[in-house]
């Protein structure tokens, strides 16, 4: 099995590795480079705590091999706060109570970024349907649903 | 976690891509979008020596068309075809693909590993059916085209050799006057595998009533999606009512082959009837647009 070597961008900085020709994405995250913020769970595609963004979409990062990302761009939880101050969907999970265990909310959250990129002012459905491939165990939703809703509000506010 | 070792190719064009199956054959696996590919290694299904990636492999990817019709790369995903306008015609694959998986997986899912994996329950197939889509395999120095209702064989089986790549679909150009839609059922919205699924297609007469052309396509009821041929026969010349529709949705049910492997035959039937019905009636409205 012949490693592979890949150039990748993952949160802004340019990395290269050799990785196994079998390892997942969210594998590499993990054990190879650290970054535990990216969850795997149910390993099927199912859950949606593996999720990523490549190329600015969100993708289970679980059903990609690492050899797939070369030369394509990565971005995991850890690189959305800027230095300290985190990101306003981060703040806006905790401030709206919509972080219980946690294990989905790095997925959540990448998720709804994607979707306010594309929409600033999402509605509920658009909200809903954005995140329906991330499961949740703990919060019944809503509040993850309001955060969105309100970190909307404020961006646009700032805007 | 994969067990399994394999190494991994990424070819940069559809050539190389083609020169490394001829060389591997059946030890090697082509990857598209791996929504079922990475399931089937990590479950041990497979075992090939190569898995060979076809990210760089830009010439199957993306929409274009002429006059005879749209060509749909076989890269081109999920996401990409939910966001695309087949117009009124082909609303249904558009339907269709926005209802696999999650977002995640339509990010990720592609149109032609959809059709290769061969699922009975394979979303895109019953729209694709019902547009009369045809097939393009290629292989080192050659190629051919084949009508998609000739390429399902079973459950996970379809025509291809091993040596073979998708490398597009073709829409033909359909009439003015057609419409179509996709209803499919699942235990819920998001992250489900049909239990049913209909597409119907109707193209209309100048009249804007008779109808000129019909034809319905099912999935997860039967080895492979299929066409029901007779009901889509059976509307011919009809006027476009809702006695006529009803009557073709029964027959619709009649010709499913369900398996009973899910859900009940007698209830996988009822469902054909309920969305046929519906399918029928969005696809009359399109057609009429
Ligand atoms: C959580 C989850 C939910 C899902 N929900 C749905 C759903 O609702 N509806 C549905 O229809 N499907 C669903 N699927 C199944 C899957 O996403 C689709 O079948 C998808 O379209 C497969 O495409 P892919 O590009 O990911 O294929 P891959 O996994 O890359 O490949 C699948 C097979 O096709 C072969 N292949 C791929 N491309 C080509 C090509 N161009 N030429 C020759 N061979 C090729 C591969 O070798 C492999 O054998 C789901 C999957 C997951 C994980
Ligand atoms: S771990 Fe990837 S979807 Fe569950
Ligand atoms: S907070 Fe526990 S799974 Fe969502």
């Amino acid at each position: 099995m012949k490693k592979c070597h890949i150039t990748f961008q993952l949160n802004g900085s340019l990395r290269e590795i050799l990785v196994d020709p079998n390892q997942t994405l969210v594998r590499m995250l993990r054990e190879d480079l650290g970054l535990t913020g990216t969850k795997n769970g149910c390993g099927e595609g199912d859950c949606g705590s593996c999720t990523v963004l490549l190329d600015d979409e969100p993708i289970n990062s679980c059903l990609v091999l690492a050899a797939q990302v070369d030369g394509h761009k990565v971005t995991t939880i850890e690189g959305l706060a800027d230095g300290d101050k985190l990101h306003p969907l981060q703040t806006s999970f905790i401030e709206n109570g919509a972080i219980q265990c946690g294990f989905c909310t790095p997925g959540m959250i990448l998720s709804a970024k994607a979707l306010l990129e594309q929409q600033p002012n999402p509605s509920e459905l658009d909200i809903r349907t954005a995140i329906s491939g991330n499961l949740c165990r703990c919060t019944g939703y809503q509040k993850i649903v309001e955060s969105i809703k309100a970190a909307a509000n404020n961006c646009q506010g700032e805007s | 976690m994969i067990m399994q070792k394999f190494d991994y190719q990424a070819p940069a064009d559809l050539k190389e891509a083609c020169q490394i199956m001829a060389n591997y054959g059946d030890k090697a696996k082509l990857l598209a979008g791996g929504t079922d590919l990475l399931i089937a290694l990590k479950k041990n299904r497979i075992s090939p020596s190569q898995v060979v990636a076809l990210d760089q492999v830009d010439e199957i990817k993306g929409l274009w068309s002429d006059d005879d019709g749209i060509y749909l790369g076989a890269r081109t995903t999920a996401a990409e075809i939910a966001d695309s306008d087949f117009g009124a015609a082909g609303q249904a694959l558009a339907e269709a693909a926005a209802q696999v998986g999650s977002p995640l997986v339509r990010n990720l899912a592609t149109v032609g590993g959809n059709l290769v994996t061969a699922m009975p329950a394979a979303d895109m197939a019953p729209p694709l059916l019902v547009m009369q889509a045809g097939v393009v395999l290629e292989k080192l120095g050659d190629n051919r085209e084949i009508a998609l209702d000739d390429f399902f064989v079973g459950p996970g089986e379809q025509v291809m050799l091993p040596e073979e790549i998708m490398s597009l679909i073709f829409l033909p150009e359909l009439p003015s006057g057609s419409g179509s839609a996709f209803e499919k059922l699942g235990v819920r919205k998001a992250l489900e595998r049909s239990i049913v699924s209909v597409a119907a297609l109707i193209t209309l007469a100048d009249d804007g009533k008779t109808i000129q052309e019909a034809r319905i396509a099912l999935g997860a009821v039967a080895p492979t999606p299929m066409l029901a041929a007779t009901a889509g026969a059976g509307l011919c010349g009809k006027k476009a009512t809702k006695k006529n529709f009803s009557a073709a949705a029964k027959t619709t049910a009649q010709e499913a082959r369900p398996r009973g492997l899910r859900t009940s035959a007698v209830y996988s039937r009822l469902m054909v009837e309920q969305l046929t019905m519906r399918a029928l009636t969005r696809a009359y409205a399109a057609a009429s647009r």
